[in-house]
């Protein structure tokens, strides 16, 4: 099976030659989207050995995600593997990840932060987020309260369900859209425990970044463009 | 009063405006139809402002021109929400065009 690992990259330059490295001999092919860095992002991947596309401008963690996992339906992979650029997805995980899809008994397959593997200097406050997310998303965006972590972004597709889930979310809210459509279809999903490590550079170019309240609009705003 | 006229001679005009567009073709009779309805309407609550108190009672408001000012504040709103939904629509469509040139010179390779 051709495993092939997606990583959008905003301005990456210094910590993407590593995340690379780390990665290749766990894949069969890495793609970096470079979304509009402004540094050099892409030279670094592709000086480390990855496929690089370049966004001529910045659109987003859901776009780089999405741009990458079309092309990597392109070179014929057999499975997508969504991965963060910034190392705090700890890469010896994805075999794991990528198991069940192996083994048959899942189409997607998501990485948890909570399901038994603490995470590693997770802030009190990032923690309290999260557990308000994993309500919000219940209620309001309708993903089982099954689904321990939500906002995992290290996520595994069989090809053929990277090509059914349409996700069109450009920035972060695309967690929450793949959660509800993953979950929502006649797709088989599943989570695996992961462990995620949570350094002073991770944190300032985290999820909520762009604050909760946005991802919230972002999502209720999708609902009128279909 | 003085803000009555001054508003009623802009109606007039943008009455006036209206058909000479019609005229030229640069809108449609039916558009030209619904414009001129609502200057007039407008007009009218100019002119005879207790006719809004009408309406108002109707909706259970007490008064004229605070059903007016409730009316104005749902409508922008609605207004101010469509631009949202059509800015992030195009959003949408720059990332498409931003993905196809990404994706462009992407050999394909399916097996």
């Amino acid at each position: 099976m051709r495993i092939i690992a997606v990583i959008p990259a905003y301005n990456e330059e210094k910590r993407i030659a590593e995340t690379i490295e780390k990665l290749q001999p766990l894949v069969d092919g890495i793609i970096v989207v470079d979304d509009g860095s402004l540094d050099k992002t892409a030279d670094a991947a592709k000086a480390a050995g990855a496929i690089v596309l370049r966004h001529a401008l910045n659109r987003g963690q859901g776009a780089g995600l999405r741009t990458g996992t079309e092309a990597a339906l392109r070179l014929g992979a057999d499975i997508i593997v969504h991965i963060d650029a910034d190392g705090q997805h700890d890469p010896s995980f994805i075999p794991a990840l990528v198991e069940p899809i192996k083994a048959g008994e899942a189409d997607v397959v998501f990485g948890s932060r909570f399901m038994g593997l603490a995470p590693v200097n997770m802030p009190l406050r990032r923690k309290m987020l999260l557990r308000g997310a994993r309500l919000f998303n219940t209620f309001a965006v309708g993903i089982p309260n099954t689904v321990t972590d939500p906002q995992s972004g290290l996520r595994a597709f069989k090809a053929s369900a990277a090509e059914k889930i349409d996700f069109k979310q450009d920035r972060m809210a695309h967690t929450s859209e793949i959660l509800r459509l993953a979950t929502r279809s006649d797709l088989r999903w599943k989570e695996v425990p992961v462990e995620v490590r949570y350094t002073a550079d991770t944190l300032a170019k985290g999820q909520f970044g762009g604050g909760p309240f946005r991802i919230v609009w972002q999502l209720f705003l999708g609902m009128f463009n279909k | 009063m003085l803000i009555q006229f001054v508003l009623v001679a802009i109606l007039l005009g943008a009455l006036l405006m209206t058909w000479k567009r019609a005229k030229q073709n640069v809108i449609s009779f039916g558009e030209a139809f619904a414009w001129s309805v609502l200057w007039i309407g407008a007009g009218v609550v100019v002119l005879l402002p207790q006719t809004t108190t009408l309406v108002a009672n109707f909706f259970g408001v007490g008064r004229g021109s605070d059903f007016v000012l409730y009316a104005a504040v749902v409508t922008l709103f609605v207004l101010i929400f469509k631009i949202f939904i059509s800015l992030d629509r195009m959003e949408r469509n720059l990332t498409e065009m931003v993905r196809k040139e990404a994706l462009r010179d992407l050999p394909e390779q399916h097996e």
